[in-house]
């Protein structure tokens, strides 16, 4: 170990030896950025609000380490800049990002570890993070279950047509035809996905037994005895696989290649009336795009929790287009997702502590090394 | 009429009727069972009105104006259809048929309620036809009496009401919309939606009744990893019960308060009627979700709506209501946590063309003296069905 980091430092600029020189031991200044759980905070599984910190304030203070925790997170005045020059370890989630930009990195003289309460970590500036010699990790797996779950959850909603249902209850209007006409069934109906990764590949498998008939796209192919399990075909041309589907479900990270992904063009190759869940990363959408797509029926439905700027302004397009089945940053975020990731979190603040390294799967970059996926 | 085996079915219609009029003594009986096949119709068919929808899609064929896309295939055998949404009262138009209708044709989705009264004025009537599943709009005692045949299109839609619990199942247990409602207002409060959210993901979910909807459901839910429980007159068959994971409760009231969530998948009966009254929903667990796509009625109303205001149910959702169509001042509008809509879920386009493909088969047989598939009778010449008594 002694040898391996020696070595590093010779390689790595000086802000890498100051890093790396720290020893596990001595007492670190951990930073926590949530968004406020106010009156909500009640719940006290709920912990991934700033009021209950994920559940290790007392754990951290009982090593002596200091744990500051704050929502305040935009701007040369925010809380969250205030200790940017001394943390040692900055936490968040995709629910309420602390965008780590390079500038912000530059100025984070004692920073080591930048950890994603939750998973997609790309309020980070990956490649300025791995310049600097940072470590970058998330809790892989610990949302993957809720997402495919609300995944399938909205595509349900768009396929069956379920709000204006609700409109009209809570309205006091009865009016099946209305809801009637733009209402089918999601068996037999072709859906793909964009990406088979954790989140694709259990969503597919929670599609199965609804008989429909399954696609899906990636770098990667799946074996071919999962991909018999599962019943889902791979498609190696992206632009060959669209037009043939009724669903689209993205689920890709955002990178320079999947950024403007789904622009005007490629969204009027889809089938017409095609329906779009994104629970992936809102900026592989191009946003005008999708809202006149919307505005015009090509895409009959337009559903998902991410959006380009989180939060989303109040003006956002997508919140008023036809026919969407938007929320907040939420899927993710569950009570059942809080528990795990925070549980994540303190097992990898843990490992940190004793210098050990962290589950692999978890790296996004490791000591300055960006995983293979992000690049 | 040579055709010895058509002849027999008639001694059979006819020995029918001499047996019913001793029992009923309803002189009108002996008219429908006489009228032999080949004979003209009157098909009356009772749908919700499409306007300018029906225009929108070619397959919508669940409304007044698609009217199942049988008026051409009807009328090319001189038979008369009329079709109506105006069911309701003594001065609606389908009260102007009922005297001389042979058959009617009704749908769950705007139900014309076939009473003992409206039975008793129907000289002519003999087949009740559901487009869709569920004839409790029909007085089935008062149909067997008067020897009718009640037949729905079993099957046809099945699916779709199993997709759309477990997606009121995942709408009230991952809290949508509430953040819906926050994205189409220009808010964004995390804390005010994940608060009460959860994965559906080792949840206990308990069906009340698994018959084909139920079974349905539970499959779809295998691999969401839930612990599921079902309760029934019949237990599954083991191997099934393996294949799809579910464990057989024979208590229903030692059910409930284990369940996280609770749907319904029962036919509405004497027996059912006000089932989830406010002693059995005190029972359940503190914070339990209900989905009902059975039947309002089996829900008493007044106990679900307090039971969601007081936070005992957590949520409520289903597309079935009593009365239907719901009054605009109907409770479950606006209790809390709710995600009703009104009654479409057997109605997508898939299920209509489906439902429409049976009635169209059904009255195929009707007119060549044929019997119909045996699980879509409910009354057969007088007989009601087993699971219906």
């Amino acid at each position: 170990m002694a040898m391996k980091r020696a070595v590093q430092s010779l390689l790595a600029s000086s802000s890498t030896l100051t890093r790396n020189l720290h020893a596990s031991g001595e007492k670190k200044k951990i930073v926590g950025v949530f968004y406020k759980g106010n009156e909500y905070a009640s719940n006290p599984n709920f912990v991934g609000c700033v009021e209950r910190a994920l559940g290790i304030r007392e754990w951290l203070e009982s090593q002596g380490h200091q744990y500051i925790v704050t929502d305040d997170k935009e701007g040369p005045d925010s809380e969250l800049e205030k200790h940017i020059p001394d943390a040692n370890v900055i936490i968040s989630t995709p629910f309420h990002p602390a965008y780590i930009t390079a500038e912000r990195i530059k100025k984070a003289k004692n920073l080591e570890l930048l950890l994603t309460a939750g998973i997609g970590s790309d309020h980070v500036d990956l490649k300025a993070a791995a310049a600097a010699g940072l470590t970058v990790a998330e809790i892989t797996g610990s949302n993957v279950v809720s997402v495919a779950e609300d995944e399938l959850l909205r595509i349900l909603v768009l396929v069956r047509n379920f709000l204006p249902g609700y409109h009209q209850a809570v309205n006091g209007e009865w009016n099946v035809a209305g809801i009637a006409h733009r209402a089918y069934d999601l068996e037999g109906k072709t859906v793909g996905t964009v990406g088979a990764g954790r989140i694709g590949k259990l969503l597919l498998q929670r599609l199965k037994p609804f008989n429909c008939n399954l696609l899906y796209y990636d770098r990667l192919r799946m074996n071919t005895d999962l991909e018999k399990e599962i019943g889902a075909k791979f498609e190696e041309d992206l632009d060959a696989m669209l037009p043939k589907c009724d669903v689209i479900v993205i689920n890709m990270p955002l990178t320079e290649q999947t950024r403007g992904l789904f622009d005007k063009n490629r969204i009027a190759k889809c089938k017409k009336g095609v329906v779009i869940v994104n629970n992936a990363r809102g900026a592989i959408m191009d946003t005008q795009a999708i809202a006149d797509a919307c505005s015009s029926g090509h895409v009959a439905g337009y559903g998902g929790d991410v959006w380009p700027i989180q939060p989303a302004p109040k003006d956002h397009p997508w919140r008023y287009m036809p026919n969407h089945a938007m929320t907040p940053h939420i899927s993710g975020t569950t009570i059942d997702a809080q528990l795990r990731y925070a549980a994540g979190v303190k097992d990898m603040l843990d490992r940190h502590f004793k210098g050990e390294d962290f589950p692999e799967q978890n790296y996004i970059v490791k000591e300055g090394q960006l995983a293979s996926q992000y690049r």
